[in-house]
């Protein structure tokens, strides 16, 4: 895997007689932000999905630096937030701490909730979160377990602009600070803002990757109005 | 373990603040035993005594099926499902915890049901309560058991409400044998039957050791 944290190696998702992802590799270097553009339905979630131990692939293998045991070392965020509603905040986050199996879940907790700026309000219910805050709390979630990699799926829906911003800022400081990010998702701006590197998916199959010169914006914008024209 | 100890607290503080499922059991409950009163009116002790276990049993699995549909059903919100599907390790560890969790609750409205059956059917069960709740929590953990793997199986189809019942009855079929005969012996105070509690046990063993390994594949998407 040379200095690769996640190795995807020819994964095949089958749901019966559909096909959502056929044969897809990619590689995401240490402390690279990845971005997996494409069309809805071209199993762009499935296949973070799979990166994340949720579901088996049909065929293939995920290769994950360090890992020891499934799903060690990852964070997931979703566009769903992960959180009860029911718990508060701080409550969330000790609670995925133990799953997590954290040593001492409720300092790290506490340190989160301050990073995250949520310190005064780690004594809520996460069902009185708004939109924004929910995303910082998921955030603080994905991160418990200090993980190496964290997986992203349309983490700004249903983010303002300002929030959005808020995030791509957000997520920028993680990626300086060592981990590395894959981040589904079909806004080109977003993924040229966060990314070092991009895949464009269509129907289960990569049909654009990003070379040694790395992203560039217009490159990406010009290739995936294609995919979406390829998909139509 | 610590997983399990997790999700068994994580169930019980939200359900303190929701409230939702204990109390939905609850007056399910209470409705089976005013339905049962009026269905058989004019009982004589003896005819009472023979019916209750069989209707206590009755109101106990299907109070247990609507609380067991709410189990894996609450954690669709937000896609906590897979925040906890997350959890490195063997997903068996889950399994217990929800399965713990389950048990508490379902036996807290068994405990409160049996009072209101009492009352309906003025039978007295204080000289027997340990007895009952020895068959009581055998047969539950084979509900509950049993219950929780279906519950999560069901969870994620578009059918679940119908589902989980027509999975987990059959499967129940012993637990309710076993528990319906400790019961009749307990209610006329006599010795719990040694067969009835070796089938609860068998059952009960063979429903946490197949659910326990079976529950990393039911997680999977």
């Amino acid at each position: 895997m040379n200095d690769a944290v996640l190795a995807v190696r020819g994964i095949e998702k089958r749901f019966g007689a559909v096909a959502a992802l056929r044969g897809v590799d990619l590689e995401l270097r240490t402390g690279g932000a990845l971005a997996i553009l494409g069309p809805n339905g071209a199993g762009k979630t499935t296949l973070l999905r799979i990166m994340a131990g949720l579901s088996h692939p049909t065929a293939g293998r995920i290769e994950l630096a360090g890992q020891k045991t499934p799903r060690s070392g990852v964070g997931f965020l979703g566009h769903a937030t992960l959180l009860y509603p029911e718990l508060t905040a701080r409550e969330n986050l000790i609670f995925a701490g133990r799953l997590q199996h954290v040593a001492q879940p409720a300092q790290r907790a506490d340190v989160l909730l301050a990073e995250e700026g949520l310190a005064d309000v780690a004594n809520r219910r996460a069902g009185t979160f708004s939109r924004g805050m929910s995303q910082r709390l998921s955030i603080a979630r994905a991160r418990v377990h200090d993980p190496n990699l964290l997986l992203l799926d349309e983490p700004y829906t249903g983010l303002d602009r300002r929030a959005a911003d808020r995030l791509t800022h957000h997520l920028r400081r993680l990626r300086d600070a060592g981990h590395s990010l894959v981040l589904v998702t079909h806004d080109v701006r977003q993924a040229a803002e966060l990314a070092d590197a991009a895949v464009i998916l269509v129907a289960g199959r990569i049909v654009y990757r990003t070379g040694d010169e790395g992203l560039r914006g217009d490159d990406l914008e010009t290739a995936f109005s294609a995919a979406l024209d390829s998909a139509a | 373990m610590n997983v399990t100890l997790a999700i068994l607290w994580k169930d019980l503080v939200t359900e303190w603040r929701s409230r939702d499922r204990v109390i939905a059991m609850l007056i399910f409950s209470l409705l089976m035993a005013v339905i049962f009163h009026f269905a058989l009116p004019d009982q004589r002790p003896e005819e009472i005594r023979s019916q209750a276990p069989g209707l206590l049993w009755t109101a106990y699995i299907f109070a247990a099926l609507l609380g067991l549909n709410r189990s894996f059903a609450l954690e669709l919100d937000n896609d906590a499902l897979s925040g906890m599907a997350l959890a490195p390790g063997n997903r068996g560890w889950i399994f217990l915890g929800k399965a713990a969790a389950n048990f508490v609750l379902i036996g807290l409205v068994e405990a409160l049901t049996a009072c209101v059956f009492a009352l309906f059917f003025d039978l007295n069960l204080t000289p027997v309560v340990p007895s009952l709740a020895a068959v009581v929590a055998l047969g539950t953990l084979g509900i509950c058991a049993v219950g929780t793997l279906f519950s999560a199986m069901a969870v994620r189809t578009r059918f679940r409400e119908v589902l989980l019942p027509i999975l987990l009855l059959p499967a129940l079929f012993p637990v309710l044998a076993g528990s319906v005969n400790g019961t009749i012996a307990v209610l006329n105070n006599q010795p719990l039957p040694f067969e009835a509690v070796q089938l609860l046990i068998v059952v009960d063993g063979i429903y946490l050791i197949v659910s326990f390994l079976g529950f990393d594949y039911i997680l999977d998407e």
